[in-house]
């Protein structure tokens, strides 16, 4: 995966920003994103709840309007004013699977109606014929049989549900996918079923992920490069081997000290490392910026962390 | 251990066989494919009250629509020489207790006094009608105003709440300060004020109903759309570039009908009250013309005399009201199990 991502960039995130207005307070929930996502990569985003993961994703994909900041999807600014037909044309790129597999699916429709809906808002599909074919084609690319199309959400699992809401999104050949939280409403066993599925998919239609999550060992298996989140800015960002091997940022360190493993001795001598944002401001009032530590190693920090950075490594 | 393990038979291969796997089997669901609305009528057929409701509306309905035909007197045909006779019914006059032999409170046979030949079913008024045309018809007024009414609520109702909550933000906000002003004036006054300007009669009574009826219903579609917009389905379905008519089309209103089902039929037999007891108070339908409300405020007046002037209107009033509040629970039930406890 690593030859991959030297290639070109997919998605290019630019000083992204979402602010929400509650009451006369301003919430700023993603403030001041900046990142790349290469083609063909898994991009993980991980960071504790309400840090803006979710909001990113929703931003990124127009389901909400950006306060600022520009998102640039393969040369192209996704945000600003566009026509319909520009609209439809950037809605069949990039596509979203959801968090609640209960609640992502809507109960009066049945499978086959919800799978095709994209099928059906874009055209694709010449008559009824081949909308069924495509149906029938989707549930088994998803591991799911034809005889599920005429049924309601109801009647499936969570993993099923799941598994519907990819084949959702699969139905206008998207080349960008981002999955919001896609395993944490699930059964652990089901879990590893709809990673598996969705590392299938990539191989085989050479889809680009944006994967948010918050279970770092999830994160880790799926992606080629993680960001950290925290307060709506991202504090850390590298190959996640890197990451995982050498975090320099403390909020990663925190994060990754959390992670327990199913070894008594491991677990023993296992100390939680705090992070507090209060203490860690600089004393200078200097803004931490994203600097490159190491080849495609970003940490949030000042000029002068960022030059212990340097001579350490 | 060692003990079991003695007891137990020798366990040879032969004694096993492999059990028959098939993959492709594994997602299969057995059972029978339900959609909501079939899952709903099943659970409705198992609700015996509900089924009541159902038969007693559809007969009160065909009466309504049948019985001024089924004998030979119109609602307006006075005859002064047979008028306040109680009940009478062929066959059924025989049986004492029943009280439908054409003798009054006071023991004396009526039809035998005033040397009347006929039957009225349900007697006569004190101009002579017959009280059975006047009952039946005036169910159908009582009725036709109700659903218009509850019509009228369900369009305004739906159409104002979903506005409401799917622009959302300004428009909300203005929309709900209407409602609250509209909430604030007395319904009655209102009501009252509106029959006052506009001749009385069905049209001004079905008005005056749905100026302030339609707010309940307003209200509940604005709540359900407001949980159901920001639901991930929705959000899903905007994702694949869909435009605001499919959202409302295909996925709210097919979630809130259920809501709007249960509110319109409780909404019915509220209008039947209310036009009821505005006939009562003089405010609503004038004579010859008859509802039910009006029939009862007639007969009210000799109520201690002639008492069948009042009992069979009120019968058919709270039969109806009765049966439409028994069919509203049944579909709250059927729609949304989880709210029953």
């Amino acid at each position: 995966m690593v030859s991959v991502m030297a290639n070109e960039k997919l998605l290019e995130i630019k000083n992204l920003k979402q602010h929400f207005k509650v009451g006369k307070s301003v919430v700023k929930a993603v403030d001041g994103l900046t990142f790349d996502i290469y083609k063909g990569e898994t991009f993980g985003l991980v960071g504790e709840s309400g840090c803006g993961k979710s909001t990113t994703g929703r931003t990124i994909i127009r389901l909400y309007d950006a306060t600022d900041g520009e998102v640039i999807f393969d040369g192209e600014n996704v945000h600003g004013k566009k026509n319909a037909k520009e609209l439809k044309k950037f809605n069949r790129k990039m596509q979203m699977i959801f968090q609640d597999p209960y609640a992502s699916l809507n109960p009066r429709m049945t499978v086959a109606d919800i799978i095709a809906e994209g099928i059906d808002i874009h055209g694709l599909a010449k008559n009824k014929e081949e909308r069924m074919a495509r149906v029938h084609e989707l549930l088994e690319t998803v591991g799911l049989n034809k005889e599920h199309a005429n049924r309601y959400p109801h009647e499936f699992s969570g993993g099923q549900r799941q598994r519907i809401g990819i084949a959702r999104a699969l139905a206008v050949d998207p080349e960008f996918i981002i999955a919001d939280e896609p395993i944490s409403a699930l059964d652990v066993s089901i879990q590893a079923q709809v990673v598996n599925l969705m590392k299938k998919l990539q191989r085989e239609k050479g889809l680009t992920y944006l994967f948010i999550a918050h279970d770092l060992s999830m994160v880790k298996y799926i992606s080629d490069r993680i960001g950290v989140m925290y307060q709506g800015e991202i504090v850390e960002l590298a190959d996640s081997d890197e990451l995982y091997a050498d975090p320099l940022h403390p909020y990663t360190q925190s994060l990754l000290s959390a992670i327990p493993l199913p070894d008594p001795e491991y677990e023993r001598s296992r100390t939680r490392k705090l992070y507090d944002s209060e203490d860690y401001a600089p004393k200078s009032g200097e803004k931490r910026v994203l600097r490159e530590v190491k080849k495609g190693h970003w940490v949030a920090c000042t000029e002068e962390e960022y030059e212990q950075f340097m001579a350490t490594v | 251990m060692s003990m079991r393990q003695e007891q137990l038979p020798d366990l040879t291969d032969d004694m096993f066989q492999p059990a028959d796997i098939d993959s492709s089997k594994n997602e299969e669901i057995a059972g029978e494919s339900t959609g909501f609305w079939k899952d709903a009528w099943r659970r409705l057929r198992k609700n015996l009250g509900a089924i009541i409701g159902i038969v007693i509306i559809v007969v009160l309905s065909l009466l309504a629509i049948f019985g001024p035909m089924m004998n030979e007197y119109s609602y307006h045909e006075q005859d002064l020489m047979r008028a306040k006779l109680p009940a009478k019914v062929p066959g059924l006059e025989n049986v004492g207790f029943l009280g439908l032999n054409g003798v009054d409170i006071r023991g004396v046979d009526q039809y035998e006094a005033k040397g009347v030949d006929e039957y009225f079913w349900f007697g006569t008024d004190e101009f002579g009608r017959d009280q059975w045309t006047r009952v039946w018809q005036g169910t159908r007024i009582s009725l036709f105003i109700a659903l218009a009414a509850a019509f009228i609520d369900f369009v305004i109702g739906v159409a104002y709440g979903g506005i409401s909550a799917f622009y959302g933000g300004r428009v909300d906000n203005i929309l709900q300060r209407i409602i609250e002003v509209l909430v604030g004036i007395p319904n009655l006054i209102l009501i009252i004020l509106f029959i006052l300007i506009f001749e009385p009669g069905i049209l001004s009574i079905i008005l005056a109903l749905a100026v302030t009826g339609w707010i309940g219903m307003a209200r509940i579609v604005r709540g359900q759309v407001l949980k159901l917009k920001n639901q991930e389905f929705v959000l899903a379905s905007r994702t694949l570039g869909a435009s605001d008519g499919r959202v409302i089309g295909r996925h709210l209103i097919p979630n809130v009908l259920g809501q709007i089902i249960i509110t319109t039929m409780f909404t019915i037999p509220n209008a039947i009250f209310f036009e009821a007891f505005l006939s009562f108070i003089g405010l609503g339908i004038r004579p010859p013309e008859a509802s039910l409300g009006s029939i009862i405020n007639n007969g009210f007046s000799s109520l201690q005399i002639y008492p069948h002037l009042v009992l069979y209107p009120s019968i058919v009033i709270s039969l109806l009201m009765i049966a439409f509040n028994l069919v509203g629970d049944g579909l709250r039930d059927a729609f949304d199990p989880k709210l029953r406890k």
